[in-house]
This record gives C-alpha cells, sequence and structure tokens, in this order.
C-alpha cells in the first residue's frame, strides 16, 4: 500500500488490523448485528464479506447475548471470534455473558478452557446518539476480573492493540469512541504492527503536572496541555490504552516527578475509572502529592443528545482544573 | 425494641409498606406460592392476593422490564432478584430503562421502583452465584444504591426504597438473611436513604463499610480498643448518593481512613471512597485511604479458598494498623 492510503481513522484502522489478522489466521472471524452485507454500523467491516465469504464473516440478529454466547462457543472451539456489538449501550443486554461466562470460562475450567473472543463495541458521544447510543462503560468491565479492557485514541494504537487482542488468550473487551471512527489520526503503520497490551502511551512529557487521559479525551488534553504551556505550565499526558490491567507504573512514575495528577474521562463520574486511579495514584505517591488528585469527567446522568457538547469534557474544562491543581 | 432475623424485618417491611399502599405490590421468582426463595415474602400471598404477590417465569430481563413499565404508570413495584447474580440478565432493563427514563422524558415520567434480593458472597457457590454486584449499580446516574448491615436498618431502609420515587437497588447480604438483631417498634420505622450511620465513635481511625463489611469493622474495632486504639465505623447504609457529610466529619478527627467490602478491588466503592475524600479533604490526610476488598478473583467454590479471598477482621486490623503507620 502507498502511503497515501493508510489508515488515518479509527474505523480503518481497526478494519485493517482484522484483515491482517484474517490473512495470517484462518480461525478468525467477525460476528454481529451488520457486520455482513452492510460492512458495519460504523463501517469498520466493510469489505469483510466480500473477502473472506460468510462463513467467517457472519451476520447476527439484534441480540447482543447471543452474539457473544455464540463467540464463546465458537473459541471453545478453537476459533479467535471477533464479536461486534455495535454502540457500547448494547452490551448491557449482553452483561450476563460477558460477565458471567466470557469473563470466568478460564477460571470455571481451572485453566482447561481458554476463551480468547475480542468484543468490540462504540464507545462514548460523538454522534448525537443520545441517551441509548453513546455509553462509555468502562467502569463496568474493569471492574470484572478476567476481562482485559482496552481504549485506543490513535489509528495506530487501535491497529496495534487489535493485532495484539486477536493473538492473546483472554478475552479483550475493545472500546472504540465512536468520536474518533471518521477523525482524522495520523497514519496506522503498516502490516503486522502490534501494540502490547498493558504498556501505557506517553503523548507529550512534561514536569508540573501528570494527565491521565484516554480514548477520544487524549485529543481534548493535548490540546489544553499546548494551551496551559503557553502560559509555562508543562504538563505530561499518559494514554494508558489498556485499562485493565493498568500501566499503574508509567502513571506513577510521572506523578512521582510532577507531584500532581489530574484524571480525564468522559464517562459519568461517580464509579468512574478515574476513581480508580485516585485510589491507586494515592496509595502509591501519597508523599507526592502536591494537590489533590482530581478529575474532570462526564456528568453524572446519561449522555444527552442535544447537550452532547456539554456533557463531554472539553479544553476549557481541563484548563480550569489545570489552574485549580497548580494554584492549590 | 424487638428481636428478629433480617428476613422477619424484611418481611415487616413490605407487609407494612404493601398495607399502607396499594400501589405497592411484589414480582419475582417463587416470591408467591413459594414464599420466596429466602421466605422474604413469607405470608405475603395469603395477605395480598395473587394481583399484587405475582409469581413469574424464570425471566429476570422481562420481569424487571414489567415492573419498570408498571412504576411508569404509576404503580411502585418492589422486584424481587432471586439473587443479584441474577439481575445482571435485567441490566439492559435496569441501565437503560430504569436509570434512564426520568431524564430521557424530561421529567415526565418517574420510575418508582425497588429491585430487591440477596447479593454478595454467598456460601461456596462458585464464581457464578457468589459475586458481590454494588459497584456496577454505583456508577449508574439515575440509581440509588442501598446495602443495610443490620436488620433494624434493612427494616427503614426498605421502607424508604419503596417510597423513593427513584429506581432503588436495595442489596441484602446473602449469608445475613438468619442474623438476628433488635428492631426498633415505632409504628412507622424509616430510615432516611443517602445518610450514612455512625455505629462507633472513635478519633484513631475512621473505618467505612456497608453490609457485611460493617460485621468484619465491628469486630476489628473492638479488638483494637483493648489495644487503646479507637476506631471509628461509619456505616455507609446507601452507597449510592455517598453522605460525604457525615464521612467529612469522621475525617477531620480522625485524619486516616480505611474502607471495607467484600467485592472485587478495582473500580470497587472503596475507589470512590478514595477519590471524594482525597480530594475534598487533602489536608486533613497522615495517610492514604487503604482499601480492604475481596481479591481480584472469581469467587472459588471450595471452603478454604473462600477464605482466602475474602475479607476478614484482621484484614481490616492490618489495613489500620497500616494507617497508623504501625506493623
Amino acid at each position: 500500500m502507498k502511503t497515501a492510503e493508510r489508515p488515518q481513522n479509527l474505523a480503518t484502522a481497526v478494519r485493517e488490523a482484522l484483515v491482517v489478522a484474517m490473512e495470517a489466521d484462518a480461525d478468525v472471524c467477525v460476528l454481529g448485528t451488520d457486520v455482513g452485507e452492510f460492512g458495519g454500523v460504523f463501517r469498520v467491516t466493510s469489505g469483510l464479506l466480500e473477502r473472506f465469504g460468510k462463513e467467517r464473516v457472519i451476520d447476527m440478529p439484534l441480540d447482543p447475548a447471543g452474539v457473544v454466547g455464540t463467540a464463546i462457543g465458537m473459541a471453545l472451539y478453537g476459533l479467535r471470534p471477533v464479536a461486534e456489538l455495535t454502540f457500547a449501550d448494547h452490551a448491557y443486554g449482553a452483561f450476563e455473558q460477558l460477565t458471567s461466562e466470557l469473563a470466568r470460562v478460564r477460571y470455571r475450567s481451572n485453566g482447561q478452557l481458554a476463551c480468547p473472543v475480542v468484543v468490540r463495541m462504540a464507545a462514548g458521544a460523538g454522534g448525537g446518539g443520545g441517551i441509548h447510543h453513546s455509553a462509555h462503560p468502562e467502569a463496568h468491565f474493569v471492574h470484572t476480573p478476567g476481562l482485559v479492557v482496552v481504549c485506543p485514541s490513535t489509528p495506530a494504537d487501535a491497529k496495534g492493540l487489535m493485532l495484539s487482542a486477536l493473538r492473546g488468550e483472554d478475552p479483550v473487551v475493545f472500546l472504540e469512541p465512536q468520536a474518533l471512527y471518521r477523525r482524522s489520526g495520523g497514519d496506522a503503520p503498516e502490516g503486522d504492527a502490534g501494540v502490547p497490551l498493558g504498556v501505557a502511551r506517553e503523548v507529550r512529557a512534561g514536569s508540573d503536572l501528570t494527565i491521565v487521559t484516554w480514548g477520544a479525551m487524549v485529543r481534548v488534553c493535548e490540546d489544553a496541555a499546548a494551551k496551559a504551556a503557553a502560559d509555562g505550565v508543562e504538563c505530561c499526558v499518559i494514554d494508558p490504552r489498556t485499562l485493565w490491567p493498568l500501566d499503574l507504573d508509567a502513571i506513577a512514575a510521572s506523578v512521582a516527578e510532577t507531584g500532581r495528577c489530574l484524571i480525564v474521562h468522559e464517562a459519568p463520574r461517580s464509579g468512574g475509572l478515574g476513581a480508580e486511579i485516585t485510589a491507586l495514584v494515592q496509595e502509591r505517591c501519597f508523599l507526592h502529592l502536591e494537590a489533590p488528585v482530581t478529575r474532570v469527567t462526564g456528568f453524572d446522568t446519561p449522555v444527552p443528545a442535544a447537550l452532547e457538547d456539554a456533557y463531554v469534557p472539553s479544553v476549557a474544562r481541563v484548563l480550569a482544573a489545570i489552574d485549580g491543581i497548580m494554584s492549590f | 425494641m424487638a428481636t428478629m432475623t433480617f428476613r422477619e424485618a424484611l418481611n415487616q417491611a413490605l407487609d407494612e409498606e404493601m398495607a399502607r399502599d396499594p400501589k405497592v405490590f411484589l414480582m419475582g421468582e417463587e416470591v408467591g406460592q413459594y414464599q420466596g426463595a429466602y421466605k422474604v415474602s413469607q405470608g405475603l400471598l395469603d395477605k395480598y392476593g395473587g394481583d399484587r404477590v405475582v409469581d413469574t417465569p424464570i425471566t429476570e430481563l422481562s420481569f424487571a422490564g414489567v415492573g419498570v413499565g408498571a412504576a411508569m404508570v404509576g404503580l411502585r413495584p418492589v422486584i424481587e432478584m432471586m439473587t443479584f447474580n441474577f439481575a445482571i440478565l435485567a441490566l439492559d432493563q435496569i441501565y437503560n430503562n430504569a436509570a434512564k427514563m426520568r431524564l430521557m422524558s424530561g421529567g415526565q415520567y418517574k420510575v418508582p421502583i425497588t429491585f430487591r434480593g440477596p447479593n454478595g458472597p454467598a456460601h461456596m457457590l462458585s464464581a457464578q452465584h457468589s459475586q458481590a454486584t454494588e459497584s456496577w449499580f454505583a456508577n449508574v446516574p439515575g440509581l440509588k444504591v442501598v446495602s443495610p448491615a443490620t436488620p433494624n436498618d434493612g427494616k427503614g431502609l426498605l421502607k424508604a426504597a419503596i417510597r423513593d420515587d427513584d429506581p432503588v437497588i436495595f442489596l441484602e447480604a446473602e449469608l445475613m438473611y438468619n442474623m438476628k438483631g433488635e428492631v426498633s417498634d415505632e409504628a412507622d420505622y424509616v430510615l432516611p436513604l443517602g445518610k450514612a450511620h455512625v455505629a462507633r465513635e472513635g478519633k484513631d481511625v475512621t473505618v467505612i463499610t456497608f453490609s457485611k463489611g460493617y460485621h468484619h469493622a465491628m469486630g476489628a474495632a473492638e479488638a483494637l480498643a483493648k489495644d487503646g486504639v479507637e476506631v471509628e465505623v461509619i456505616d455507609l447504609r446507601t452507597i449510592r448518593p455517598l453522605d460525604m457529610e457525615t464521612i467529612a466529619r469522621s475525617v477531620r478527627k480522625t485524619h486516616r481512613v480505611v474502607t471495607v467490602e467484600e467485592g472485587w478491588p478495582y473500580g470497587g466503592i472503596g475507589a470512590e471512597l478514595a477519590y471524594c475524600i482525597s480530594h475534598d479533604l487533602f489536608d486533613q490526610l497522615d495517610a492514604p485511604v487503604t482499601r480492604v476488598t475481596g481479591l481480584d478473583v472469581p469467587m472459588p467454590y471450595a471452603e478454604n479458598l473462600e477464605h482466602l479471598v475474602l475479607p476478614a477482621p484482621r484484614d481490616v486490623i492490618a489495613a489500620i494498623n497500616a494507617v497508623r503507620y504501625r506493623s
């Protein structure tokens, strides 16, 4: 492929990862609502049916529990299914399959069975989808032992993390930020360029304050960090990329240097992943902290369609939090 | 005060609320003819009839949805989940409909529904029937989450949950139904939601807990009192919303906090407490907020492994020593 044709958004990057994996391994297959003939609600699986046939690209009824349950069965027979649940809100219809079955197979079989299913879903606001099509549910999945949870912020990471997810032996919940599907975010590298699970990426170096953020909020925090730098505040921006297991070492090393930590996520505030990261940071870095760990998040409401822009953390809200921490 | 079991106290609450308000009804698997899988609904079918004590098929998603609909048209359903391990089959209705409906309708609908039943580690029921589900509910906007620690609180809080105009997740500890305690004999005993209870006063360390964790905390506090350590125990009673006022008052006194819960650590209730306390009371803390939780694994079946996974008073004592920088 020529450079000009490299995937530059999340939808095309995930698609390329699926193509690479499906060409390399005949056991990799895709199933879900509208993944085949329609090419996926967000066109992520566009062209896969024509290329790999209906034995490996399987249209399913609108039944999230059925999609995940079928994928579990396929994995137990040695396949590597990628189950698409379209919007993350629909994952609640599959929650029992995801938590009580998928996440438990290895444990319940005393390690005799593995269940390498990748469950993809569109997470968060960005499409004006409103109350039932904008959930960012990482808090529920990271709390569940047995699930790896991934949330990429760039095309390169989306491709690389998907390739790694498809080669692991455990189930992975793969949250694809809806706002990034069509947004240009730099080229994904060619070929088989895996990104390891459980390793954070330093998006920007800085010694005054550590910002921990993921998914669509990485871009917002990069913009805020650039503005803060103009005022002389150098922020280190860390994208954990994998939300469980968390690369706490990378976060703690930065906080030990900066003494200040801000966590930014799109999901609702109370009980969100920001709370867990705070708990870990204040346990690990208590004597380093110059100011309270602070979070900027979505609000404690469902995502309103009309007020989406007000709901999702903005550059202005992040800058206000940076000010608050620096002037503490 | 009368002494009774947890299940009797909950039964009294249901009975009193059904007698008080004809809109209250109970629905779930085995709640009627079988008198409840855990006998919480004992006698209610005979007293109130089949229209108000409704046996359902084994279909959590559908009867949760019927309950949401009933609440939207003005009834006050109490939906019994035979255990909250099965409620996860109904999460689509609980999260996407019950919790969102008030906002989605611009306040035109309210959903005064109570989902109740046993929650948390049971005894030798393994990975799928012995889970603490509170954290899966406690970060959902639109839900209130209640988890009583004593029969008295069970009665007072269940009555409040049924009267509340928003959906309430009411989590009863599976292993505490037989636990006896004194229960208020006030004619209409209602405890407010969203208010924590200082169960034991002390000046050295604050232990924040709920449900079965409360008993571990009280055990630890009693043991440490013999060494002159005065532990303050706060029983949250309501997990969402958190009563930060009561917590802050205590932390300003003790400057040290231990949280105790039986659920998984990563993203548990202790995490939110750690955020709120370390953020709001940063200058008050002399030690990091320290969490005592179950281990981050599915619940094993074997009894000896269960003991290893679940927190016990000795773990609470170790954490209290840690925040006091004692070994």
